[in-house]
Parts: C-alpha cells; structure tokens; sequence
C-alpha cells in the first residue's frame, strides 16, 4: 500500500505537468505547517489539519486533528472513511484533495480551486468601477418611472371618467382624475371638486355653455335682459373686428376645437380658491368700444355710446330728473345748471355754512344731537340698512330737530302739529284755540280784594276778558301764519292757499331715490370720503333744484380704466373695470364683486341715528319751546275793537 | 441668430469647419464654452425674451398654462424636452459632419437650462398637488441633476485625476492583489487565531459595499482594517511573522484607500445619470399625462 502524491502544474502556454511523488508511511500528516507529508500554503488550513491513513490499503480515513473539519461532497465532517476505489473529494480552505485509485496505489491530488483573494477574482472592468455595480440600470428606472407615470396620471384618470361619465354626483373617496385638476376651484363650485364629469361632459369637447346652464337655471341663464331680446346679427354686428393677432388665435381655437362666446370665456374656472374674479374689462369693451357706428353701418342704429375704458372713454352720465314741478322723471345728460324738482325748499348754502344762525342754533344743540359746531351732511342725510344709498330725508327724523312743529306742551307732553295732513293741522290749531284760554296774568291770581279801576278801558281785567271772548276766532290767524311766509310749512314746501273747496294744499315732495339707474354707486364703498368731496356743489347750492350729483369728472378724480387709463392727473387712483359699476346678468341689482374687493361697512350701520330722533316728544324737550303758543298782547284785530 | 445659421449652411462651409476645429482642438475647447458660448448667448437671449414679453403680455384674468401666451410657451417647452431627450440617441450614433457631438452637447446644457424660464413661466407662478405641477418638477429635478452634472464634470475629473496619480484602475486593483499575494505567503507561520482576521482581510471585496458607501467613500466594515486593528495589539504568532503582515496590511489600506477614493469621485461623476435619465421618461411619461389631460378635459 503506497500514497502517491500527485500535483499539476499548468505552464503560461496552457500545458499541463503532472508530477507524482510517492509518500512515505502509513498515515500522512495534512496541513499548513512544513513539516506535515502535505503541505498546503493556505491560510484557511490549519498548521496541523488533518491524518490521511488507509488499513488495507483500500479504505482511507481521513481524521481533522486540530478542531477545523473538512468539506466531503459538500458537507463539513471531522473524519470520514473512503473506498479509494469509488474516489472522493475533499476541501481543506481553498484546495482540493482529490484522492483516487490506480493499481495499487492511492493517488492523492492538491489543486488550488480558489483565488488566492477576493480581490484577485476576474473582474469587468467597465462594470466595478462604475455604479454599474451598485445602481439598478437606467434602462430599468426609466421603464418603471415612466409606467407608475402612465398608469397614476394618465390610465387612472381616464378609468375614473369613464366609471363616472353620466353620474351626477360621484361617491366619497379618492378619484384618480382630480389629479388633472389645474387649480381650485372658485368658492361657488367647490363642492363640485370630485366631479370633473359635471362640467367637463364629453372627452376632447371644451366644456360648453349647456353643462352651466344646468345648473344656473334662473338669472344667469344665457344673457343679460338688455342683451337677450337683441337679435343675433345685431349682437355679431356690435363685436369689434378681428386684428391679426386675434385672426391667428381664433384659428387655433377652431382648429383645436374650442369655440367663441362660451360662459367660460369671462367665467374663468380654476383659477384658484376663493370666489370668482370678476369679469375683466375687455369682455364689454370688445363690443361697447365704437360700437355705435358699427351698429349704424350694420342697421341697427342704436342710443347707446360708445364705452371703452373707464378713465378715457365713457359717456356722460344721464341721471333720472324732474325738469319741472310734477314733471314725471325723465334720463337727461348731465349739463350745467341741470335742475331737479322735488318740490322742497333747501338751500344747502344756508344750512351748511359756518357761522350763521342755522351754524349757532347746531351748535346749541350740541351733546342732544350728533351736531359739532355746524350742520353736516350726515346730520340730515342718512344712509339706508346696507349704506349702499342715502335714504329720502324724512321730516320726523332728519328736519324736526329743529324744525320742530311742537304747539302746546299739557301735562308734560307736547303736542305737535301732524307732518304731512293740512287738515289735521287747520284742525288741531282751531281746536286749540277753541279750548284753551289765553295765560292768565298774575294781577289776576291770589285771593287780595281787586280795586274796580281795573276793569276800565286798557287796564288788566278789561284787556284779559276780551281776549277770553275773541280767542276762538284766533285759529284762523294762526293757521294763516303757518302755511304763509315766516310759518312752519311755507319755510320748506310749496303751498297753495285755499281755494273754491279746497282748503290749504302743499305741493307733493318726490324724492327720487336713485338718480343713476344704469351703474351701480355704493356710498359705503365711499365713506372714507368726505361727501364734499364729490357733492362739490352743494355748499353754494342756494336752492334744492340744483342738482347736487357728481358726475363723470369727480369720479375720474380718483377711478382710472381697468389697465390704469386716465385722462387727468390722480392721485390715488382706484383701476375700475367696468364690472365695478355695471351688473351683466341681472340689470338693476348690485354688481357682482369678490369679497376681497369689497369693502366692509362699519362706520355706517353701527352709527344709527340717535333715539332722539323718532321721539316727538324728546325732540321739543319736556318745557317745551312753545314755538306757537300765542303770548299776552294787545289785541290786533279790528272786529273785536268793534263789534265787543 | 439668422447669421449664425447662414454660417452653418453655406457653401464651402467644410474647409471653413474643419479650420476652426482645429482651432477648437488646440485651445481645448469644452462643450461649455463651444463657439465662444454660442448656446448660452442664444438660450439667454430667449430667456430674456419670455421674461420680457410675459411682463408686457397682458393676459386675463391672469397668466397660466391655459392662455395663448402659456400654450406658446408649454408648446416650445415640450418640444424642447423631446429634442433634448434625443441627445441619448445622437451620442450613440457616429457621424462626421453636421452637428458635431459637442455643439449638440453645448445646445443640450444651455437650452436645456434656459427650459427652467420656458417651464416655470409656463406655469404662470400657479403650482399645485397635480400631474401638471407634477411634470413641472419632474423637469426641474431633470435640469437640476443635469446642472450637478455640469458641475461635477467642471470639477472633479482634476481630484481624479490627483487621486490616480498616473495609474490606471486596473493597475490600482492589481497593486491590492499584489499585496494579496504577499500578506498570503506572509501569514502562512502565524497562528489560526491571527490568520483568521487576514483571511477576512483577503476575503474582502474591493468593490463591495452599497450605493451609500460608494458615494461617502466610508466602509465601516473594511476588513483590512479590522485586520490591522487585530494584529496591531498583542497576538499569539511570532512577532517578527505579524509586524511583517501587519506592514502589508498597512500598505494593502493605503491601496485600498485610493481604489475607494477613486470609486467615490467615480460615483460623484456617475450618479447625476441614474436621476437624470430614469426621471427624463418619467417627465415625458408625466408630459404626455399632462398634455392629454389638458386636452381630455378640454
């Protein structure tokens, strides 16, 4: 029985030398040191590994010696037993031990499997020194990307419309196509966020007026009234001819097809949270600007003028006025000297100057009224609940705080003549005389014997019971002296004097509640101004036919075009589209406004008139001024002189 | 610009380029500054004018994607991304004349940079949680991690260069396996227990390690230093056989030291590509998302 060690040597042109030496002894020693039979130069080999040894020259046994096993057939043992005839292989680190049988001897064969190190592996250059190694390909990260793309932005939303295409309102939850949204929805369609479908109805079809009208059934269907009843081809006629620019873009939007004069055209939608802009200038003008010779040449000759941009081209105002007394109102273009008919007296030049008797009887009410040193204008002009307008001055609240009609004061309480009823007037004054008897002079009073002289001609007694005799008669007197000049009723309206059956008339007041009927003005938008400031006039308005409203030129001091247009130089100037003024849909009402635009009132529906006002009796005062009790006097009257 | 292009296209237009190219070769001209920064001249006067001419267009109510202006805009900037996509496949395909690499290289940077102004003034300053923002960022990530690119190959190709100190990386792989080889036979006469720590040492791959490692450069787990560590301090074997394995354990860090030095600045030069590219389809993916949607919901 003999070992043969057998080793292989592979030269650099590839060829192989096989040598074998035979081992001495019985059993031979394995391992990294020098002296073993076998040495193996690997780290991951022991000093002193293993013992091959064989009994019969047949069977080998193989035995680790140093607590590090072996590998046989891929499992790690400590000792195994082989029959040389079948062969084996066995691992020790990175080697091979090959043990075989030929004749009569075992062959042993080492061969190094392993590398040396790791670092010693083959490598591919472009691919380790790169990120190859480490990155998952760019191929792949493009394909993925791009698919997650696809199915989350593109295949999902269209599955979500297509799930709901004709539901009106769709479940709670999540839908894929909200991710197409552009932007929020205004405040008014907000709810409508989950339900694209509602507005946008077919696929490739820009949304059409048809998915708004289902909802807005009422006044924003279609047009305004002034617009509706116009034929079409009028309407046609009124736009402005296409320049170049506007030609080309009108192609694309036929050519990708997105018609004209849709409602979102002016109603632009996702433009962000909040309510809806309000509609730019540009949408009128397009039309309004030179629009009345374009509908003369077309054959629609129209009154309306031309209206381009607020602060360079709009037509004067034509505020609603009685050109005469009783005349019914009528539109008129603003001119100078322009009058209006109420059928009051007012001078404003009067009431509002500073030094006066109007100024010094203010100021002695100071601290009962909101009076200062004079009357201003919100003394007797007082806004209406909403403060867009000034509400018709009205005797009981805005006069008679000092035009008081207060009589006679009985038990504390003063009676006043009745505003508005003539009669009732001539009827309390004869009343009045007819049961009250003149003041009493103090000779009369106390219980001391009176001497006879007293009764004679001129003397107290005769003086007073002939005033008790005549007093009836004195109602017609005083009610002359009420509706004539210097009385309480001719100072402020015209009268007519009685006359075949009638008794004494004042002449209707009409106060016309808005004089601009077309536009919008909301004083509480203005009340940081002073009313002077636009009411030029009225400080030197010596009579109440003048009229008093601003026209075009005092707004131009502070409003300007929409882009900032402006004839004259302002200085805070307020950029106006013509929304601002002027309501599309519905004529007549409020135009509409974001709130951010707005302006909330305070000052004006906190600061009511005060209690005062509506109380005749707090008005006059307890004591009374008695500004029409009769007084001791010589009597005046020649039939009393007379008849006794 | 029309004289720029006449230049291009006129006859005799061969002997002219080939003379300026040679110019171009001798003062190393880079593809940042081709033709005397003919793209960045021509990509900032465009830039100039959208931000101009946005400005002085008045849109109503105001700008976004959706007016004439934004849909001049959202055209020129998809068409753009398209071309400059394009590039991957011009690269690849060799050609003489027309369009030298690097003019298309020089036009791809600068209008791709001056694609920042066409998106984001496309957008009208309107952003949102949507698949049309969603393309907008994607295109801003894109041109970003190409800016980084841009910056990195101005920068870093010197510290690579500082780092290889003449050697190729094969011959900075083949110094590590050389130390391999002799810390091998070195350790033979040390015990079981110090050769454990330099078999794992020899076990180690150089080009081991994630992307993390790769790019900070830093192995918390080298093997060859936990090697060192374990034989510097008192062992079992002979002292004389470990100083020695210890000396090569020292020069194999050293090697190992700048293989990984040069991996890193690799992967610094690299990695801009990996966002680049995968997120360029994810852009045209999202691009054709948001051009559909537009026109789905029209």
């Amino acid at each position: 029985m003999s070992f043969i060690l057998r080793r292989i040597s592979t030269t650099k042109t590839g060829k192989q030398i096989i040598r074998d030496a035979p081992l001495p002894g019985d059993a031979i020693t394995l391992g990294r040191e020098g002296s073993n039979t076998i040495h193996i130069a690997d780290l991951a080999v022991n000093p002193h590994h293993a013992t091959i040894s064989s009994a019969d020259g047949r069977h080998v046994r193989v035995q680790a010696s140093e607590g590090l096993g072996f590998d046989i057939n891929g499992r790690s043992v400590d000792v195994a037993d082989i029959d040389s005839a079948a062969g084996a292989e066995l691992r020790f680190g990175g080697h091979r031990l090959t043990i075989a049988r030929e004749g009569d001897a075992i062959i042993l064969l080492v061969e190094r499997i392993d590398e040396l190190s790791q670092s010693s592996k083959d490598v591919d250059e472009a691919k380790a020194f790169s990120l190859q190694g480490v990155m998952p390909g760019k191929r792949v990260g493009a394909w993925t990307f791009a698919i997650l793309m696809l199915l989350a932005f593109l295949v999902g939303p269209i599955w979500a419309w297509q799930t709901y295409k004709n539901v009106d309102e769709r479940p709670k939850g999540y839908h894929a196509d909200t991710a197409w949204m552009s932007g929020p929805l205004s405040s008014a369609h907000a709810n409508l966020k989950n339900d694209c479908q509602s507005c946008h109805v077919e696929p490739f079809v820009a949304v059409t007026d048809k998915a708004c009208v289902g909802c807005h059934t009422g006044e924003h269907k279609a047009m305004s009234a002034a617009h509706a009843n116009a034929p079409t081809a009028m309407l046609l006629a009124a736009r402005a001819p296409k320049g170049t620019g506007e030609k080309i873009l009108a192609s694309f939007a036929s050519a990708f097809n997105r018609p004209e004069g849709r409602c979102v055209e002016c109603h632009t939608e996702h433009e962000g949270a909040g309510p809806m802009p309000a509609t730019p200038q540009k949408f009128c003008a397009d039309c309004h600007d030179g629009m009345n010779g374009r509908l003369k040449a077309a054959g629609h000759p129209t009154e309306l003028a031309d209206a381009s941009d607020f602060g360079t081209g709009h037509p004067d105002f034509r505020p609603l006025v009685r050109s005469a007394p009783g005349a019914k109102p009528v539109r008129t273009l603003m001119t100078k000297g322009l009058a209006d008919y109420n059928g009051l007296k007012f001078p404003h030049d009067m009431h509002l100057q500073a030094t006066g008797g109007v100024a010094r009887m203010a100021a002695s009410f100071r601290g009962r009224y909101d009076f200062g040193k004079k009357l201003e204008c919100a003394n007797c002009h007082k806004p209406d609940a909403d403060g867009v307008r000034i509400k018709p001055v009205e005797m009981e609240r805005d006069c008679a705080m000092c035009h008081s009609l207060a009589f006679e004061t009985v038990g504390g309480v003063t009676r006043t003549l009745r505003h508005g009823e003539p009669d009732q007037v001539v009827a309390d004054l004869t009343a009045y005389y007819r049961s009250t008897p003149p003041a009493r002079p103090l000779q009369l009073g106390g219980m001391e014997r009176r001497r006879p002289g007293q009764y004679a001609e001129g003397q107290v007694y005769n003086i007073y019971f002939r005033e008790v005799a005549v007093r009836p008669s004195r109602a017609a007197d005083a009610v002359r002296a009420v509706f004539s000049k210097g009385g309480a009723c001719y100072d402020c309206h015209t009268i007519s004097p009685p006359a075949a059956g009638n008794g004494w008339r004042v002449m209707a007041v009409n106060q016309t509640p808005r004089f601009l009927e077309k536009g919008w003005f909301d004083h509480d938008a203005h009340r940081e101004t002073e009313c002077a400031d636009c009411h030029t006039m009225a400080e030197g308005s010596k009579a109440s036919t003048d009229f008093l409203v601003p026209g075009l030129r005092q707004c131009r001091d502070c409003h300007v075009g929409e882009g900032g247009a402006r004839l004259f130089k302002v200085e805070t100037a307020t950029e106006s589209p013509c929304a601002m003024c002027h309501e599309y849909h519905s004529d007549g009402g409020k135009p509409w406004m974001p709130p951010a635009q707005r302006k909330k009132n305070t000052a004006f529906i906190t600061k009511q008139p005060s209690r005062d006002t509506y109380t005749v009796s707090q008005i006059t005062g307890r004591t009374g001024r008695n500004l029409y009790n009769v007084t001791w006097r010589t009597p005046a009257l020649q039939a009393t002189e007379q008849g006794g | 610009m029309a004289s720029l292009f006449s230049n291009l296209f006129r006859g005799g237009r061969r002997s002219k380029a080939t003379q300026t190219e040679r110019v171009r070769e001798r003062r190393h001209e880079g593809f940042l500054r081709y033709a005397n920064f003919r793209w960045a001249k021509i990509s900032g006067g465009l830039c100039l004018l959208i931000i101009v001419s946005y400005a002085l267009v008045d849109v109503t109510p105001r700008h976004n994607g959706g007016s004439w202006y934004g849909y001049t805009l959202g055209t020129l900037g998809a068409g753009l991304i398209l071309w400059l996509t394009a590039l991957g496949y011009r690269k690849r395909k060799m050609t003489s004349d027309y369009w030298s690499l690097k003019a298309w290289t020089s036009a791809h940077v600068y209008l791709g940079l001056s694609l920042m102004v066409i998106g984001t003034w496309h957008t009208g300053f309107q952003l949102g949680w949507n698949v049309h923002t969603l393309a907008w960022a994607l295109m801003m990530l894109v041109i970003l991690s190409g800016l980084y690119g841009i910056v990195v190959y101005a920068t870093l190709p010197q510290a690579l260069s500082n780092n290889r100190d003449e050697m190729t990386q094969m011959q900075m792989l083949e110094a590590i396996r050389a130390f391999d080889r002799q810390l091998h036979s070195a350790a033979q006469p040390l015990t079981p227990q110090d050769t454990a720590p330099v078999l794992k040492a020899l076990d180690e791959d150089p080009f081991a390690g994630g992307i993390g490692a790769r790019l900070s450069g830093r192995y918390r787990n080298c093997a060859t230093a936990a090697a060192l560590h374990a034989l510097a301090g008192t062992g079992t074997s002979d002292p004389e056989a470990r100083e020695k394995v210890v000396g090569l354990l020292k020069q194999k860090q050293a090697a190992l030291g700048r293989l990984r030095q040069h991996l890193k600045i690799r992967a610094l030069l690299e990695i801009w590509l990996y966002v680049h590219v995968p997120l360029t389809f994810a852009l045209i993916a999202a691009l054709s998302a948001h051009i559909i949607s537009v026109f789905f919901y029209w």
